[in-house]
């Protein structure tokens, strides 16, 4: 499904934020991205985006090598790709439901097919009751929820979510943890960057953990470190 | 796709209304260049009407007098046709300078009834076209006192008077609409540039969930064309009522100096057709810079 081959990306010329790293992952995993910040986590996620071009090495998402696609054809490869940032990054003057649908607005889909999808997708994050609130209406983890709902309302192939838990409280994030899981158990990839090593701990799933750019471990089932 | 086209109808519309005050400016400005704009246009287009009036190619008009025998008006027109200058002649009798003067003086008929003109009484002419119209002065000066001349008119020379006039003022006027067209449009750039700003964050998230590139340029650029077009009609209705108003005050105070100005109807429409495309152009150009300059997709 993702697969990274070689790849290494340095900012401004000095600054090494991935080095020659070599990554498979499978259709249907659950994945941590571990690491300190600096690491090279959000570079991961945003070389898989297109956001930005590796120096070399080759970016594989769903068959299509990701590094050399023609620029028109990076939204298409988007839609492939739900994500989910710290900040929620929702719209304030919209309601609950019309962010989730404005994902699906904007690419062109019928009104029809919005109307059940966005249904559906709140649903699944549990607030369709409250669709008709705006953003600043919600708690920190309802929010996250709607963003949630957002990204997977296209149902893509692959979810990513940087650092999803960062601005909310343990009881919470525990709550979008099984939340991911639920989204995984469809079918979709999932892949989460994230230093919230209890997370990690509690979900026993795969790790990869990047340090100053390299990958340093890759576990099966693993912690979020080895000392602890 | 009409899904998409109503998406960025709305989304134009939410952003000129958002901007209204600075959308307002772009448009006021757009619409002043414009109509100056038009009005050199109609200018020129009346200008050019009062100088055919007196028939292509002729360079030089040998008026005789009403009296003038035949004799004399074969020994005029054996020199004429005897100049290497001269290309070519034509007489006009008494019948048709009649009918010409007529047609001349149709709005106000009391300027030759009043007098009792006759037929008789009009001056025939020759009616020449030169090699080159610049010798008109040479042609002209060798008549001038020849017996039964009663003046030898210039109309090039006469045109040349009212172009030159027209044409400074056209000019300024052609500088002052293009001055003022660039700074509609940096001010077209402006309100689009805001708008960008003011939906930032979901143009943020347009590119995370894979909008297309155009599907999130095409509000702006419809922002800016629309700015440009209501720019354009405000503009158009200028040409329209200064036409209007002109063949009023030609109508009702008898100001037949003016009434050259009175281009026709089609001569106004071709003048509102380049007004409204001047206005899209400058819309789609500052909404174009705008979106290079501040719109990362």
């Amino acid at each position: 499904m993702i697969s990274f081959e070689n790849v290494t990306k340095s900012y401004r010329g000095s600054i090494l934020a991935l080095r020659e790293c070599s990554v498979r992952i499978e259709k249907g995993e659950f994945v941590f991205i571990v690491g300190p910040s600096g690491s090279g986590k959000t570079t991961f996620i945003r070389l898989l985006l297109r956001e930005e071009v590796p120096d070399s090495g080759q970016i594989w998402l769903a068959g299509r090598e990701v590094t050399h696609l023609a620029s028109w054809k990076v939204p298409y490869l988007r839609r492939n790709i739900g994500c989910v940032f710290q900040d929620f990054r929702l719209l304030p003057n919209k309601t609950v439901a019309e962010n989730v649908s404005f994902a699906l607005e904007v690419i062109g889909r019928p009104k029809h097919v919005m109307r059940t999808q966005v249904r559906q997708a709140l649903d699944l994050v549990g607030l369709g009751k409250k669709q008709d609130r705006l953003p600043n209406e919600l708690s920190g983890g309802e929010q996250q929820r709607v963003a949630v709902a957002r990204a997977f309302v296209n149902r893509p192939l692959v979810l990513l979510a940087d650092e999803p838990t960062g601005n909310l409280d343990p009881k919470t994030s525990l709550g979008i943890m099984r939340l991911l899981d639920r989204i995984n158990r469809t079918g979709t990839t999932v892949m989460v960057a994230t230093h919230d090593a209890s997370m990690v701990d509690a979900m026993r799933r795969r790790v990869i953990e990047l340090e100053h750019g390299e990958l340093v471990r890759d576990q099966a089932r693993g912690v979020y470190g080895y000392s602890t | 796709m009409t899904m998409s086209m109503e998406y960025a109808a709305r989304e134009a519309a939410g952003n000129l209304w958002r901007n209204r005050l600075m959308t307002m400016t772009a448009v006021l400005t757009v619409a002043v260049s414009l109509s100056l704009l038009g009005a050199t246009m109609l200018m020129r287009q009346a200008v050019s009407s009062v100088t055919v009036n007196w028939g292509k190619g002729v360079n030089i008009i040998v008026f005789m007098h009403s009296g003038a025998t035949g004799g004399q008006r074969k020994a005029v027109n054996q020199q004429l046709t005897g100049m290497p200058q001269v290309s070519r002649c034509y007489y006009v009798g008494h019948a048709a300078s009649f009918a010409e003067m007529k047609r001349m003086f149709r709005s106000e008929p009391d300027v030759y009834q009043q007098a009792g003109l006759t037929a008789s009484e009009v001056p025939t002419s020759f009616r020449c076209a030169l090699a080159n119209p610049k010798d008109a002065q040479v042609v002209a000066s060798a008549f001038q006192n020849e017996p039964g001349v009663r003046s030898v008119y210039d109309p090039v020379k006469q045109a040349n008077t009212i172009q030159k006039v027209s044409g400074i003022i056209q000019l300024i006027f052609v500088i002052v609409a293009v001055i003022l067209l660039l700074s509609a449009a940096v001010l077209i750039l402006n309100t689009i540039r805001l708008a960008i700003f003011a939906r930032r964050r979901e143009v943020a998230v347009m590119k995370l969930v894979g909008a297309t590139n155009w599907f999130i340029r095409v509000p702006f650029m419809l922002e800016g064309l629309t700015q440009g077009i209501i720019g354009a009609v405000v503009a158009t209705g200028v040409v329209f009522g200064m036409h209007a108003f002109l063949g009023y005050v030609v109508k009702h105070y008898h100001a037949t100096l003016l009434k050259a100005l009175v281009v026709p109807l089609h001569d106004v429409v071709s003048t509102v057709v380049v007004v409204f495309l001047v206005g899209m152009v400058v819309g789609v150009l500052g909404s174009v810079i705008a979106i290079r300059r501040f719109l990362e997709v």
